[in-house]
């Protein structure tokens, strides 16, 4: 556990703003983790502190595997990973151009349309990245 | 007779080298996934693994040795499971230098012992050439758990010195499968 986090109070807050206005406008969520890529939950939505904290250490596991499996491939860096069930979808995706670098982790349920999603959190991302750039 | 190809696993906390380990023994470019290290009171370096190391020692011939590697923080304790499936032994890498020291030892071994009572060599790396009595610590640490493990002090920096860890253990795997054949 780390006694403080890499996001100031006032950053932090600014990120909470972000993620309640993307749940507001997409059917379906039901977590959101903003975590740091070595795996430490900065902000949260809906999700108890210890599941915010095994979401984001696996959000970053996730994130840093298919970088490897990108990069295996030829291809750029990976910027979102979906992960697709019968009753819903998790999906991973980077917020670009943040020290340290951020991604936003989604928990969504059948009620979800995965276009809507993504669309969603990708304006959400790149409202993050705009907000906290230094 | 043991197969051609396998896999073992370096585990070990943060900061003990696993990473550079598996780099120094791959034959092949090694799969990283290092990310910049924001926890700095834990640690104090620039990046930490947060998926898997993976490298390949090439035996020729055919076959060879795949190395696995985990992360070392306790959040990241559902990988292990993960890569500790279907490994035929674990290097359990540690930090002499380190105040945890015992606890870390507990938590690795107990974590990886109970995975199925898989084979395991114990590598303790930043000691001193004439320090006898942290490698006979972790020795009892392990009998008192009945765990018959070799410990060595490592420099991980040096090819030579992980490739002891891995011929160990692979002679551990072996004896294990013959007593198997034989039981």
């Amino acid at each position: 556990m780390r006694s403080q986090s890499p996001l100031s109070k006032t950053a932090t807050m600014v990120a909470m703003k972000e993620l309640e206005a993307f749940k507001e406008s997409t059917p379906g969520l039901t977590s959101l983790v903003l975590l740091t890529s070595d795996g430490f939950e900065v902000a949260s939505l809906q999700v108890n502190k210890d599941s915010a904290s095994r979401l984001a250490a696996m959000g970053s596991s996730l994130s840093a595997i298919s970088s490897a499996i990108a990069k295996e491939a030829g291809l750029s860096e990976c910027s979102r990973l979906i992960v697709e069930s019968d009753e819903g979808v998790v999906a991973v995706m980077q917020v670009p151009n943040v020290t340290p670098a951020l991604a936003l982790a989604i928990v969504a349920d059948d009620a979800s349309l995965l276009g809507q999603l993504l669309w969603g959190a990708k304006n959400c991302c790149a409202a993050l990245s705009e907000k906290l750039k230094k | 007779m043991i197969s051609d190809e396998f896999k073992i696993l370096f585990t070990g906390p943060m900061g003990a080298g696993k990473t550079t380990a598996i780099t120094a023994l791959s034959d092949q470019q090694c799969v990283s996934t290092e990310v910049v290290n924001t926890d700095l009171t834990q640690c104090d370096k620039e990046t930490t693994t947060v998926g898997l190391d993976y490298g390949h020692i090439d035996i020729p011939g055919g076959g060879g040795v795949r190395l696995y590697g985990t992360p070392g923080q306790e959040r990241f304790r559902f990988m292990w499971s993960i890569l500790a499936n279907n490994a035929a032994g674990v290097i359990v890498l540690l930090n002499g230098e380190h105040p945890e020291l015992e606890d870390h030892t507990a938590t690795f071994v107990d974590a990886f012992w109970q995975q199925g009572k898989m084979p395991m060599v114990v590598g303790v790396g930043r000691l001193a050439s004439d320090d006898f009595e942290t490698i006979e610590r972790i020795t009892e640490t392990l009998m008192r758990r009945q765990i018959a493990a070799p410990v060595f002090s490592v420099d991980v920096r040096n090819k030579d010195d992980v490739l002891l860890l891995v011929e160990a253990l692979l002679c551990q795997i072996e004896a294990n499968e013959l007593e198997m054949v034989e039981a």
